[in-house]
Order: C-alpha cells, then structure tokens, then sequence
C-alpha cells in the first residue's frame, strides 16, 4: 500500500483498542503503516467505507449490515473482521430520578417513566447516535420493557455522541442512549441521571467492532496484522492498574494523540463504577459472537426482510472466524 | 468549473448550503446564485441541518461532511418521525463512482428529495467539488508559504550566528551553508537548523 492504512473512528471511550494499537505501535509492529481518522459522525464512517477514503473503522454491527446492504445508496460490502468491545452504552434522562438507582422493568418502570415525563411536560425528545445503531435497539428495548412505545410515546432524534452533553444543556433533547462517555459525563454534570443502559437490556451484547470493505478483507496480510495488533492492544486493557493511564491518554488533545474525552468519565467507564455501564474488551478471537438478536429486532422494524436476515447471519458468523496468524514473522 | 445550467423553463430548484466554513458557505452560495434557475439558501449559524431543512423545504442539500449534524439528516427517511413532508436521501450516483469518490474524498455530498433527478442534482454536486477543491489548493498554498516563510527566518537567524562567530559578511556566510548543502546533499534549512542546534548545546553549560 502506498498510503498508510486509514482507520475512522469517533471520539468514544471504546476506540481504546486502536487507539492503543496505534499509539503504542502495535500495528507499526505488526507491518502496518496506519493513520486514525477521528470522524465528526457515523454517516461519515459509513460513507468513508463505501467511498474508499477509510479502509477499516470501529462501528457498530447494525450500520455495517446496513451499509452492506446498499441502504447508503451504494451496495458495499463490508466486513466485521474482529469485534472489539461489549456493551457500554447509557441510557440517559434530563434532570431527577424519580426512583434511586436504574430503573426495574414492568409498571415499577412504567411509573417512574410517568412521573419524569410529568416534569418535561413535552413528549419526551431521545437521542440516539444513528439510526442503524445498537444505542437506537437498546433504547427501544429498554423503552418496550417498560411499556413506553417508541414510535408514539417519544421523539426519535439523531446526533453524534459527544452532542448530548451541550444538546441537554441547551435543552433540545431530554436523553437518549449513548455510547461511553459521553452518558456518564452527563451524569457526573448533573445534566442527567442513569436510568438503565447495554447491562439491564442486553447484558454484553457485541457493540464495536473493526468494519473493513471487502477488498480489504482479502488481503489477507493486512487482516491477519490487523487482528493480531488488536489481539496485543486488549491486554493493557484488561489490567486494572492501567486503567488511569488509559483514561488519562484518552483525555488528551487530538493533536497529543488522544480524543479529548472528559478523563473521570472515560475512567467510570473501563470499570463500571457508579453512573456509567462497563465497557467489555474482547479476550480472544474467534469467539462465536451472538448477532441474532440484533437480527430479530432489525427484522421486526422492516428494516430488512428474511432473506436479508439469513445473507447477515452467516457473513457475520463467518467473518469473524478468521483465523489468528500462528506464526507471525511470515506476515512482516 | 461545471456550471449548473439547467432549463430555466422549469419552477427553480430549492438548494440549501449547509456548510460550516462561512467563506466557503458564501463562496458556494455565490457561483450556484449566477445560475437563475437556482433558489440558494445557507443554514443560518446555530440552526441545525434537520430544522433548516424542516424550514426551507430544499430540493437539494449540499452538506459539508465536516458538519456533525449530518447524521440527523441521513435518519429521516428510517425514522419517519417526526415526517418530513418531502423525506430527502442521500444522493449516490451508482453509474459515476468517480463522481462519488471525488466527492467523499473532497469533503462534500449531497441530499436530495427522493423525486429529483440526478440530472439536477449532479452539476450542483460538481459545482460544490470544485469549489472545495479550490479551497483545499488554496490551503495548501497557504501552508507552502507560511512554511517558506519559516525556513527563511531559520536561515536568517543561523547566517547571523554564524556570522558572529566567525566574523564573516553575510555573503560568505551564506556561501558556507550552501556549500555544506550541496556536499551532504541536503536542503540549506536542514544544514542551519543543525548548525543553531549544535550551537545551542555548546552554549549550554
């Protein structure tokens, strides 16, 4: 390759796998020449994809199939070639909890639900980081499991994550489901408050993965360096004592190769502490990854039909069985 | 530069700039403007993309993709809450990939309400590429100079060391740096960067 290899992705507390890769040299490492393309929105990811200005990105698995599938107006195939992180994602609302602690499921929820709606005295405007975004599923579920309808009974907005914070400031939203920070820094802002998130709806569920075009998933000396740079950045990430380090480097202006994350929240997020839900870093490739559900409610918006369902199924199953290089010194 | 010529016959064509470069907005504005056949309106600082276009009713969008608010934009047609009378997409040309790449790769797309065809929309595409190449060309020429400018000052400063220090006129001073340059065969800034460097440290205790 002539140029080096351009990875996209958001300022989101779990970029940390490239980040790290690409700032401790691990891809350098492992052969690769890359260049991080932070992105002001997943559109811009989506479209980098498609449109060849990035050859890989952190995403999440519904934007992917989506863009797969030629909703973007092009039909590009895209491939999850590592998943990289689980859960994480906060659901966030305005103001005071009406209860202590996360919302419980059934009427419990449905009341609490009531008495905060009674304080916005609007309906309720939620974001949602993009459209085709687990952050959109979640919500729905965690909506749906307290008896909140979210095609009547709120208001669907769409915006970049690190938006909410000045979004909610402003008063032009009243929460939303977020990826990590940027929930917990509205928490620890007192913007907002924590009413439930990926643990109370779908416990680990697969939120980031490393998304490349088709043409670069056959080359197979680039995916190989790829999954085993990132195989090396997930040990730092799973030792509790590098957790401030990590936080701290994230926190970092983009021109000292961080992302410029609020550092307190970002570091609630590696560990799950009080206002904010973990981030899960992957442990091993290979790991059969659970995409059905994902598939099922993708199915039941009509956002594609049976046929679709099952040409999803096996290509994310079947992508994300690359085997690791066992013999690394073949590919420098 | 293609210019949007299109029939005049027809009702104007509604086009909203959503451009968060203000000169480049107004540049925009102004060459899609000398087209009578165009109605141009830019998205007021502060307004999103989603409520300008809830305002303006455009037929086309040209969006700057440096804008964050795009992704809002790109949700109505899924969402269809709350309903955009006239719900617009993202405009892809399947049968011009250079377009498309061309644009991406500038900066720039656009959106269009699903009726339009793509025989509207693509000068308006051109029009904004080439617009925003010339921004880019002009940055960079900009950077080149600043960046020229800089270099000289460097030689500047080490001619005038070096003139201290071995009591020389500035002519020979600089026959010395450029004679250093073409022996090790480097640039005459490398040669006094390293020549300020190594009087720095011998000047540090």
């Amino acid at each position: 390759m002539t140029r080096p290899l351009r990875i996209g992705l958001l300022r989101l507390s779990d970029s940390a796998p490239v980040m790290i890769a690409h700032n401790a040299g691990l891809f350098a490492h492992h052969g690769l020449e890359t260049e991080l393309v932070v992105s002001p929105s997943w559109a811009n990811i989506a479209d980098g994809l498609v449109w060849k200005t990035l050859d890989a990105a952190i995403m999440f698995a519904p934007l992917a199939m989506m863009t797969s599938l030629g909703r973007r107006g092009h039909t590009s195939s895209l491939k999850p070639l590592k998943t990289l992180s689980y859960g994480g994602n906060t659901v966030i609302l305005r103001g005071n909890n009406p209860l202590t602690g996360l919302w419980p499921v059934g009427e419990e929820g449905r009341e609490a639900f009531e008495k905060w709606r009674a304080t916005i005295g609007r309906r309720p405007r939620l974001s949602v980081v993009h459209m085709y975004s687990t952050h959109f599923l979640i919500l729905k579920r965690f909506l749906l499991s307290i008896g909140v309808h979210m095609e009547h009974d709120v208001e669907i907005q769409v915006m970049p994550p690190p938006d909410i914070i000045n979004a909610l400031i402003e008063g032009s939203v009243d929460g939303g489901c977020v990826g990590p920070p940027w929930g917990t820094e509205a928490c620890l802002r007192n913007l907002a408050f924590l009413a439930g998130g990926s643990e109370t709806v779908m416990p680990r569920h697969i939120e980031k993965q490393l998304v490349v075009p088709e043409v670069v998933y056959d080359n197979h000396h680039v995916c190989h360096a790829l999954v085993s740079a990132l195989d090396d950045a997930m040990l730092p990430l799973h030792a509790v004592e590098n957790r401030q380090s990590i936080a701290h480097d994230l926190s970092a202006s983009l021109e000292n190769k961080g992302l410029d994350l609020p550092e307190e929240a970002t570091l609630r997020a590696l560990s799950g502490e009080d206002m904010a839900e973990r981030t899960y870093y992957m442990r091993a490739s290979g790991k059969k990854e659970n995409v059905t559900w994902m598939l099922d409610d993708m199915l039941g918006l009509d956002w594609i039909d049976k046929e679709e369902y099952k040409i999803l199924e096996t290509k994310w199953n079947a992508s994300l069985s690359v085997p690791r290089s066992t013999n690394l010194e073949t590919f420098k | 530069m293609d210019k949007p010529a299109l029939s005049s016959a027809r009702a104007p064509i509604n086009v909203l700039v959503a451009d968060a470069n203000p000169r480049r907005a107004k540049a925009l504005s102004d060459t899609l403007r000398a087209d009578p056949s165009l109605h141009v309106q830019s998205v007021p600082v502060g307004m999103s993309l989603i409520d300008a276009v809830h305002q303006y009713y455009p037929d086309v969008v040209l969006v700057d993709m440096a804008r964050a608010d795009r992704d809002a934009l790109d949700s109505v047609r899924a969402l269809s809450v709350p309903a955009l009378e006239r719900p617009i997409a993202l405009f892809v040309d399947e049968d011009d990939v250079n377009l498309m790449e061309t644009a991406f790769d500038t900066g720039v797309c656009s959106y269009n309400v699903l009726d339009a065809p793509p025989d509207d929309v693509k000068p308006l595409l051109r029009a904004a590429i080439a617009l925003y190449a010339r921004f880019q060309r002009t940055r960079a020429e900009l950077n080149a100079a600043q960046q020229e400018i800089e270099e000289r000052k460097i030689i500047d400063q080490a001619k005038k060391l070096f003139m201290k220090n071995e009591k020389t006129n500035e002519m020979q001073a600089y026959r010395w740096f450029r004679g250093r340059a073409m022996q090790t065969s480097q640039r005459i800034v490398t040669i006094a960067m390293q020549y300020l460097a190594a009087q720095q440290k011998s000047d540090s205790p």
